[in-house]
């Protein structure tokens, strides 16, 4: 499948922190996970990939072309919504769409529109007014008008409340359903991204420690939950993350198929049972073993 | 018309606007003094125009969009030689104008009207450079210190001149006469300059504002 975002080590220094030889390729049609903790560089490593703040070595290539050639054409092609959205706080909605629309070559006005109705943002209200989901709904509504291939969204589900959040996980679905466009999304809890996430990447202080297809994740990760005893002292050893508690263990395998065999016994004597590990579980052991 | 420069354009039109207004005035009803002082005021309504327009601004959003930092570079730049024209073309007319009824001071006014716009245009494109390079929470205040400061030594100087004839008038210092005695040159030779130290600057611009994020 065609690669429509690829990134060749990159680094990037700020005083404490440094994303360290990022590589990572982003197929098209799909919808790319970055996952990781507060300080991971997540964000950071968001805004390389759109050209926000530049990178000190590495190359970046958006849609087979380089920023440093092609950064209108690139960019009037993404539809970016930041951590915190900037805008002229103290102009209104509608100002700020009539800045922003001469810049986008495939500018729809009418689906801006037709967006913030669905969000329910004022036009006409002042910037500083709205509230810090507003904000990111009216960032999104600018990314999802201007016929965008590409949409990178870095924290979307923060300070969204439950509905927005899952008609944004639905439009995200929708957006790609074509085949044709492609959705990066970074975002320190797995809530609900988990989901609708093909392609997953675990970022930690600054490199990325993990990167699977999400199915092949989760089908290798596995939660054994069993009883004392029950499991062979080899398979037990080999568990991460185990909790012992009174009424059973349990702990984290990421080599399920290798211990399928010798689980087998336990398991069919009910002493042990089986769980799908969650992506935030993984992470966190990942974390952990880092 | 560009939206970053209609934007901007219309902070430096109202500077333009007040500046023709409250001062530009006393060149055409006042007396030699005020060719000699006004001009001095103008680098700061230039500054302030940076400032003000610059104290608003959005790079972080500007960055969303598909414009190069070049093209905002250049937008700026163009900006303020723009507008240094204006200021310049308006305050040499008017003294060309008063020329003949003796009141303005001749080619040496004339020349210290260039020397200001040089001064003021440089100036603000080394504001603009710093915009970029240490961001609003830096510049804005060593903008409006500058103004305080210039300010206050075009009111001391105007001061000194009401009570003092003899005070040392700039439009007729000796390196000021020497220019003007041979105009054309001399204003050709200033414009020159000026034109290429302020591209050196805009180049300067070009690389700090893709390299900085303190604007950010």
């Amino acid at each position: 499948m065609e690669t429509i975002l690829e990134a060749r080590a990159l680094t990037k220094d700020y005083e404490d922190f440094s994303l360290r030889g990022i590589s990572l390729e982003v197929r098209r049609g799909s919808i790319a996970g970055i996952f990781g903790p507060n300080g991971a560089g997540k964000s950071t490593l968001i805004k390389v990939l759109t050209h926000q703040v530049p990178h000190r070595t590495g190359t970046v290539r958006v849609f087979g072309q380089s920023y440093e050639e092609h950064e209108p054409g690139i960019k009037n092609r993404i539809g970016y919504v930041p951590q915190e959205p900037a805008f002229y706080m103290d102009r209104s909605v509608r100002w700020t769409a009539r800045f922003a629309a001469p810049y986008f070559a495939n500018w729809d006005g009418s689906c801006f529109y037709k967006l913030l109705d669905d969000f329910k943002v004022n036009p006409l209200r002042q910037v500083k007014h709205l509230s810090g989901g507003q904000r990111k709904l009216l960032s999104l509504a600018l990314a999802l008008s201007h016929g965008a291939d590409l949409l990178v969204l870095d924290e979307p589900t923060a300070g969204l409340d439950i509905v927005y959040r899952r008609a944004l996980l639905d439009r995200l679905r929708a957006f790609v359903a074509d085949g044709d466009r492609t959705v990066i999304v970074a975002s320190h809890i797995t809530d609900g991204l988990d989901e609708i996430a093909e392609d997953v990447w675990f970022l930690n202080d600054g490199r990325i420690v993990t990167h699977e297809d999400k199915d092949e994740l989760l089908s290798r990760w596995k939660w054994i939950h069993f009883r004392e005893g029950a499991l062979p002292r080899a398979v037990e050893d080999r568990l991460k993350n185990v909790r012992r508690q009174p009424f059973g263990s349990s702990g984290l395998t990421d080599e399920f198929c290798e211990l399928r065999d010798e689980l087998a016994t336990a398991l069919a004597a009910g002493d042990a049972r089986l769980e799908n590990a969650s992506l935030e579980d993984i992470l966190l052991t990942q974390i952990k073993e880092e | 018309m560009d939206p970053i420069l209609r934007r901007s354009l219309i902070w430096y039109l109202l500077h333009l606007m007040t500046y023709s207004g409250i001062l530009g005035r006393y060149l055409i009803v006042g007396s030699w003094q005020a060719f000699e002082i006004i001009p001095l005021f103008m680098p700061v309504w230039l500054i302030s125009s940076v400032v003000w327009s610059e104290r608003e601004e959005s790079y972080a959003f500007l960055r969303v969009l598909p414009i190069t930092d070049r093209s905002i570079v250049r937008t700026k730049f163009m900006l303020i030689l723009s507008i240094t024209v204006v200021y310049w073309l308006l305050m040499e007319g008017v003294t060309l104008a008063r020329q003949g009824s003796g009141v303005a001071g001749g080619p040496s006014t004339l020349t210290f009207i260039t020397l200001a716009c040089v001064y003021a245009l440089l100036l603000g494109a080394c504001f603009q450079v710093g915009y970029w390079r240490f961001g609003a929470s830096v510049v804005t205040p060593a903008g409006v210190v500058y103004m305080g400061l210039n300010l206050a030594l075009a009111i001391i100087h105007t001061a000194s001149l009401r009570f003092e004839p003899d005070w040392p008038v700039l439009a007729q210092s000796a390196p000021i006469r020497w220019l003007s005695d041979s105009l054309w040159l001399s204003h050709l030779v200033l414009v020159a300059l000026a034109l290429l130290v302020f591209y050196g600057l805009m180049r300067i611009g070009f690389r700090i504002k893709t390299s900085s994020e303190a604007c950010l």
